[in-house]
């Protein structure tokens, strides 16, 4: 369903329900944005980590805002009616989305302590009897499950690693780089199974209201095609095919026996602790909008107060975990959140958005898909996270309903643009760091020829799926 | 990308070696001595080596040189080489005599090294067999030979000694590294040294007894290096028969800890691998 393009025109008439801001002040505020996401596309040449970026951008958007009297100092006023006095850059920030990042990350931190995963692991590479195909669909099912159920960061560190070990001792080096690239592209796949796998779906889906299982009910039918039909191309590209005789197979089911699956348990009583924790915080997430007082709290409550039950376990050590926590992550976020913040004021994003309007008034269809296919396009070449929580404000302002196909258009767009290039997204990222950590080489230009058919696959099977059913 | 490197050594650790058993076929044996008559030694070693069954008894009389014992085991192929130290030079020598040094160092065959044959060796049956090693983990091929030896419900100890001074000089240049915990790495690599062969340990008993074999298989991983507390080791075990390696991977001599123990311990028979 498309926004009423009625409101639309009223809200940038009225500039965003903002005040009157000079175009000329405008443009140098977006020159800003484009110099940081220039920036950010550039991380790996300027050797910086993105919190620094965007944090400096921060300082300066705020002074910049603060001259040109754009932001709204003063009280913020709660729901009693009472004055709160905050610095203006506390309520730009997303603290809902800061609380789901620190706390499900904090819970899979440790929640990985308990072995769970991993055992999980050696247990599907034993089932697979060291059969490339099959090791390949396990791994692959894998990728994507954990994906969706942790972050695709993780999941893609856990099947990585695994793969590189696993292959190593059956001798199939050759196909590592097959196993590791079709990973990393199937972690952005899996990003896409629920409302908290990857942080684009967290910040469209809170933007829009889209429910967990509303989500998941969705976005699922796609998984399940998109993984079948990535995990079939490679295994076709990159020749990763079944063993044939008796005498193959048993030699691989030999190899494999040695993975002791027990070996990363700290303690029984820990793993399944961790395993019945993991089942309570989904199904917790996915009825979070209609349990009592969770639905109140939010998806950030259940994140956090899973991971402080989990942090129990290693009271006197909870430092250690606090610093294993992606500081560099969610320094980026808050500071993202305050220069969106600092851009909504100027107009920034009501110009931005007078652009997606012309794309909007394509059409229900063209509208549509060509806002994926631009989401996707923009994913690949700079951070999809940006990119999301801009087009979630405009949508969110252009009053775009919750059954809007051009949620999704955005969900789809930016977490499938992350596989067009390495640098699309954080877990491609990791799966070209472990490949190159394996001294096997793939340059740029290897990846995005590597990675194209399965990116295109994908892309348009997602903008079939989005102009068929959900639209 | 710690995380990376974290996930990868959990994985690295459950990928253990397992214990695959192959039985030997000891059936020709090369007999090599200084004696006229070697026939009651000859009765020792065929008593002695009951567990192997039936073998073919070959002998290469007094006399040979070391080029002669060599083109013995050339021509006649043997699967295990008898004899004992100081061939031709009395007992009293503070080696092994060049005979033995060659063999073990110039052929692929196993050297079953015995006390001398004046000395109160009984040589009754071989049913407690002492195999060492500073890396057992993956070394199947001891473990086939110590097996091999030992009586059908006999006793196997399995010895995995760390060099005790390898890993104090590696701690000691972990302590001057900042960015190691001295104490974390000691105790880490200590747990990990130790697991690794016990683990493999398991996995022989465990692989043993699958097919079928009634060996009793004990277990010392430890740290040491002088050989005082490696015969200490063997002597509690009451072994009747060590098990060593000799080679180094680059056949320049005889294998760490072999040499001065098969210099020391000369009231035991070895096999020299």
């Amino acid at each position: 369903m498309l926004p009423d393009l009625t409101h639309l025109s009223v809200f940038l008439a009225a500039g965003g329900g903002h005040h009157d801001v000079p175009l000329s002040t405008t443009l140098g505020f977006a020159g800003l944005l484009a110099a940081m996401i220039a920036c950010l596309a550039l991380e790996e040449k300027i050797h910086a980590k993105k919190s620094i970026i965007v944090g400096l951008f921060a300082v300066v958007a705020l002074a910049a805002g603060t001259a040109f009297h754009l932001l709204p100092f003063g009280a913020v006023t709660n729901v009693f009616g009472e004055e709160l006095h905050l610095p203006v850059y506390i309520p730009a920030i997303d603290w809902g989305v800061i609380a789901i990042i620190l706390g499900s990350s904090l819970f899979v931190d440790v929640t990985s302590r308990s072995g769970l995963f991993t055992w999980i692991a050696i247990k599907l590479t034993k089932k697979s009897g060291g059969d490339p195909f099959k090791l390949l669909t396990a791994y692959g099912v894998m990728t994507v499950v954990f994906s969706a159920v942790l972050n695709n960061v993780t999941a893609m560190i856990i099947v990585g690693s695994l793969t590189a070990v696993s292959l190593d001792r059956l001798g199939r080096r050759e196909k590592l780089l097959g196993f590791l690239l079709i990973e990393g592209l199937l972690t952005n796949i899996g990003g896409l199974l629920t409302l908290i796998s990857s942080v684009p779906n967290i910040i469209v889906g809170n933007a829009a209201g889209i429910s967990f299982v509303d989500f998941f009910m969705k976005s699922s039918p796609f998984v399940v095609v998109a993984t079948a039909l990535t995990i079939f191309m490679g295994a076709k590209l990159f020749g990763i095919t079944g063993l044939k005789t008796e005498e193959e197979k048993a030699e691989a089911a030999e190899l494999v026996r040695g993975f002791d699956e027990n070996d990363g348990l700290e303690s029984r009583g820990f793993f399944w602790f961790g395993a019945i924790m993991t089942v309570l915080f989904i199904a917790t997430i996915a009825g979070a909008s209609v349990l009592p007082v969770v639905k109140d709290l939010g998806l950030g409550f259940v994140a956090l107060a899973f991971a402080a039950i989990m942090l129990i376990r290693f009271k006197a050590v909870a430092d250690k975990f606090y610093q294993a926590i992606d500081w560099d992550l969610l320094g980026f976020f808050a500071a993202l959140f305050v220069v969106i913040n600092v851009m909504e004021h100027a107009q920034v994003l009501t110009l931005i958005g007078k652009g997606l309007e012309k794309i909007i008034d394509l059409g229900p269809a063209l509208g549509t898909g060509a806002v994926l296919l631009a989401a996707a396009f923009f994913s690949s070449v700079t951070d999809n996270i940006p990119l999301a929580a801009m087009l979630a404000k405009i949508l969110q302002s252009l009053g775009t309903p919750t059954d809007s196909a051009l949620w999704w258009s955005v969900v789809f767009g930016a977490n499938l643009g992350g596989n067009l290039t390495p640098i699309g997204s954080a877990s491609t990222l990791v799966a070209v760091t472990i490949i190159h950590k394996n001294k096997l080489k793939l340059s740029f230009a290897d990846f995005v020829v590597k990675a194209l058919p399965y990116a295109l696959a994908q892309i348009a099977l997602a903008t079939a799926y989005v102009l068929l059913f959900l639209r | 990308m710690t995380r990376i490197d974290q996930f990868e050594s959990v994985f690295l650790a459950a990928a253990k070696e397992v214990y695959r058993h192959e039985d030997l076929d000891i059936r020709k044996a090369l007999i090599v001595t200084d004696l006229a008559d070697a026939s009651e030694y000859r009765q020792r070693i065929q008593s002695f080596l009951s567990p192997l069954g039936e073998v073919d008894w070959q002998a290469e009389a007094a006399g040979s040189t070391v080029q002669e014992v060599l083109a013995a085991v050339d021509e006649g192929a043997p699967d295990l080489v008898v004899t004992y130290r100081n061939l031709q030079k009395g007992p009293w020598q503070h080696s092994l005599g060049s005979q033995v040094d060659v063999l073990t160092q110039a052929t692929d065959v196993p050297v079953l090294l015995t006390p001398r044959p004046e000395d109160d060796w009984a040589g009754a049956p071989c049913s407690s067999v002492f195999a060492l090693t500073d890396h057992l983990t993956g070394d199947a091929r001891l473990v086939h030979y110590a097996v091999a030896f030992t009586s059908g419900d006999g006793e196997l100890t399995l010895a995995h000694v760390e060099d005790e001074r390898v890993f104090s000089r590696y701690m000691e240049v972990i302590s001057k590294i900042p960015e190691i915990d001295t104490d974390i790495a000691r105790e880490e690599l200590e747990r990990q040294l130790f697991k690794e062969p016990k683990d493999y340990i398991r996995s022989v008993r465990e692989t043993l007894a699958e097919v079928g074999s009634q060996v009793r298989v004990n277990k010392v991983v430890t740290k040491g290096h002088h050989v005082a507390a490696v015969r200490g080791l063997v002597r509690d075990s009451g072994a009747h028969l060590m098990v060593l390696n000799t080679k180094d991977d680059d056949q320049d001599a005889m294998h760490g800890l072999a040499y001065p123990l098969a210099i020391e311990i000369r009231d035991l028979p070895m096999l020299l691998l």
